[in-house]
């Protein structure tokens, strides 16, 4: 997130895409609500009218995959109606006429054809958010898990530059991340191109940063490789061993079953986690990690800030924490740098190398509870909210971006949008959350929700169970009709073995950030009886 | 420091050498609070006596019986704490006999920010602080004033918020039905949110409240969808009070009236019909 919460209680204008929040994030949902209490105004713009959106004061409701045109009408009508920010274009950004000319063509009356939003309620969001002496944007996965996904993001850039709702608090391009860690695991280089704190593996002195430090000769210089090209690469024979730790591609991947024929293909899998899960079932070798009341550390969480977690239990059935477990197999395979006793020593090196993190050590951690990177020095008291008087790269870039649509669209062979994403009871792959019993009576399975309008044409009543089929495979689930979804448009989540969702989806990827299209793919569906 | 707190960190110096422990608030080395029995035998945790943001406290004086039943205690209570635990004693969670109250009179502030009718206590016989009146319940007057239909519109504005994590029923100090309705699917649905109107939770709820609910507000306190539930707690006591003249915590022997045991030959066929 560019801001944080502190400074976002400020916001006048929520701008929810792509995101569940109150079933999926329902901390952050539970603070925007209180917000909403206090006269801020939330606008959800999604293709399911889910919880959050039932609680906003404006829902507008896109085609799935037609993000691209919503936000080029709603920059349209900011410029015809003269509501953009001159002085933050003029003294902070680039490229603006290219985007000018660009949404030009983007009358509402076109976007609405696009995307089904009426034009009336465009222009009226539009107003909305732009008038406001604060607005924030808040997206997640509903937005970036497209072939389109890294430009969804340059819009919700493109739109909060335009307003000069950036760099201030209360305003910003806040997405929602899904694991308490996954911003830590970015953070510490957990990417095929970066080093801990974004630092380029192409980049000399970077390299000879980090070799210096670890004391090594020569650390690669080729970008590497992001999960699906892994798969490929199993499957091509490029990789030949494979370490998954803490993730289930077995259910999570697009294509699964392709993915678990490239996961056969190893030489040799390795799977680290707390439970047996699918993909440990393919495994050569499984570890047994601790869970997360079995461990000390620190997690960075969505806002970047970094909080301690602390072991409340010893680790049971000799499972040990990931630290040590990496720490065990490098000594074994004979590298250095690798005698950590504690996770306080390894954050004793990131402060060493780790510039947004120099400052962040347990001591201060025990102190002040929290603290928000970038943190560089001892002294510093954290950034809660990003770009204040400049963007990393200077100016703030805009990218003017045409529509364009998902790559794969309904046919008269599969007629049907099947959008996937999850429930408030599961958590991705069910790895905890099925294990839990009074999570599993409230979803014991996968239901599908379909519109009525669909249900009654293939002739769906009752508990009927339906057959669904893509171009990759074909599953059963139940279903449930609902106008939650539009005709012609299918949800279902992704948490169940018995009925995977993807098995569906289509692994075509976003060109820059190879993040797979799990929200658009085309499918038949039939009565299953 | 705080006179309150001075006053009774002296109170709980003089009961501490005759009891077991005493339950309180403590505040930890992150700033957090959270309940503690402070024992003789560590003179120096009184250092960390807290009482501000107040804790559930009713149900750890339970789980802490329930581990060592006999032991003699103290407890810290304000007035609803205090309610709490003589209507958990009313329906045999607790045992009263071996522990000593201490209470804890609530400030004006905070008899305001819980909307609080009674910020004393009543039955405790060491007091620390002034006792003062209940103050006014603005959310609970302002719902009044709306009309049936403004109501119903309050009411469905606010529980499509509801994430159903049960946070209310498991902060609840009078909820510890081994079996519980809201988890029975004849009456609750499962696996779907916003849940469907009518909104069944929350109207079983507040019934199961009928006659037990003690105005502690930890209910609305951790809801995360900040759902301002209390109010309806508080009307249907306003209407227990009336129909059958009872009150949580006032007295500690009469029965609470869903509890009327009816003796043999009570019963009378009336030839009504089935």
């Amino acid at each position: 997130m560019t801001n944080s919460f502190p400074d976002l209680e400020e916001a006048q204008v929520i701008l929810i895409t792509g995101s569940n929040t109150t079933e999926q994030h329902p901390i952050i949902a539970t603070r925007l609500i209180k917000l909403q209490d206090k006269g801020a105004k939330i606008i959800v713009i999604d293709p399911r009218y889910t919880q959050i959106a039932q609680i906003a004061d404006i829902y507008l409701r896109q085609k799935p995959g037609t993000d691209l045109a919503w936000f080029n009408g709603l920059m349209h009508v900011i410029l015809r109606d003269n509501l953009a920010n001159q002085d933050f274009i003029k003294e902070r950004t680039e490229g603006f006429e290219e985007l000018k000319a660009k949404v030009a063509d983007y009358t509402p009356e076109r976007v609405e054809e696009i995307t089904g939003i009426p034009a009336e309620k465009l222009v009226e969001v539009a107003h909305l958010y732009a008038k406001a002496e604060r607005s924030a944007i808040f997206y997640c996965m509903g937005i970036t898990q497209h072939t389109t996904g890294v430009q969804h993001v340059w819009q919700c850039a493109n739109l909060a530059m335009l307003t000069g709702h950036i760099g201030r608090p209360g305003t910003g391009v806040n997405p929602l991340r899904g694991q308490n860690n996954v911003q830590g695991a970015c953070d510490m280089g957990g990417l095929p191109n970066v080093f801990p704190a974004y630092q380029p593996v192409t980049k000399d002195d970077a390299r000879e940063k980090f070799q210096q430090a670890w004391g090594v000769e020569k650390l690669p210089a080729e970008v590497g490789m992001t999960i699906m090209e892994m798969m490929h690469g199993l499957e091509n024979g490029k990789v030949k061993a494979m370490w998954v730790m803490g993730e289930n591609p077995s259910l999570s991947d697009p294509d699964i079953n392709h993915v678990n024929k490239a996961l056969q293909a190893a030489e040799f899998l390795i799977v680290q986690d707390v439970f047996l899960s699918e993909t440990a079932q393919l495994a050569h070798v499984v570890l047994p990690a601790a869970s997360y009341a079995e461990k000390d550390g620190t997690f960075s969480n969505t806002e970047r800030r970094v909080q301690r977690v602390r072991k409340a239990i010893e680790p049971l059935y000799g499972s040990k924490s990931d630290m040590e477990i990496i720490c065990l197999v490098a000594r074994k395979m004979g590298a250095r740098g690798f005698d950590f006793e504690t996770p306080q020593q390894v954050m004793a090196e990131i402060n060493q190398l780790t510039p947004s993190y120099g400052g962040i050590t347990y001591e201060r951690l025990e102190e002040l509870g929290a603290l928000i990177w970038p943190c560089p020095n001892g002294e510093h008291p954290g950034t809660p909210f990003l770009h204040k008087d400049k963007f990393a790269r200077g100016l703030g870039l805009f990218h003017a971006i045409d529509h364009q649509p998902p790559a794969e669209e309904p046919d008269e062979e599969y007629p049907f949008i099947l959008t996937t994403g999850r429930i408030m009871f599961h958590y991705h792959t069910g790895t905890m959350t099925r294990r839990i019993e009074k999570l599993d009576r409230e979803v014991p399975t996968c239901v599908i929700e379909i519109n009525p309008a669909d249900a009654s044409r293939i002739g769906l009543n009752g508990k009927n169970k339906v057959r669904l089929q893509s171009r990759r495979g074909e599953l059963i689930a139940e279903a449930k009709t609902t106008e939650r979804v539009d005709p012609g448009v299918v949800f279902m989540p992704f948490h169940f073995v018995e009925a995977a969702a993807n098995i569906l989806t289509n692994p075509a990827l976003d060109p820059v950030a190879k993040i797979p299209e799990y929200k658009v793919c085309a499918v038949r569906v039939e009565l299953a009886e | 420091m705080d006179q309150r707190l001075e006053a009774l960190l002296q109170t709980i110096q003089k009961v501490l050498p005759d009891v077991d422990g005493i339950i309180g608030l403590k505040v930890n080395a992150a700033g957090h609070i959270a309940p503690h029995l402070f024992r003789k035998e560590a003179p120096a945790e009184l250092d960390g006596l807290a009482i501000w943001p107040k804790y559930p406290t009713p149900d750890t004086l339970r789980l802490i019986q329930k581990a060592h039943p006999g032991a003699k205690l103290g407890m810290v209570v304000r007035g609803c704490e205090e309610r709490g635990v003589v209507e958990m004693f009313k329906h045999a969670q607790v045992d009263l006999s071996n522990i000593s109250l201490i209470g804890l009179q609530c400030t004006r502030e905070e008899a305001e920010f819980c909307r609080c009718a009674k910020p004393y206590t009543a039955h405790a016989k060491l007091t620390v602080g002034e006792p003062i009146e209940g103050v006014p319940d603005p959310v609970t007057e302002g719902f009044l004033a709306k009309t049936r239909e403004e109501r119903l519109e309050y009411w469905k504005e606010q529980l499509v918020r509801c994430i159903k994590c049960y946070g209310c029923r498991n902060v609840c100090p009078q909820c510890f039905c081994n079996v519980c309705a809201l988890e029975d699917e004849k009456w609750v649905g499962t696996g779907w949110l916003p849940m469907p109107l009518p909104p069944m939770y929350h109207l079983v709820r507040s019934m199961h409240m009928t006659a037990k609910c003690v105005a502690c507000r930890e209910c609305e306190e951790v809801c995360p969808a900040d759902i301002p539930m209390a109010i309806q707690y508080r009307l249907i006591a306003g209407d227990v009070k009336e129909m059958f003249g009872y009150e949580t915590g006032v007295s500690m022997d009469e029965k609470p009236p869903q509890l009327l045991v009816l003796a043999e030959g009570e019963f009378e066929r009336t030839g009504l019909p089935h």
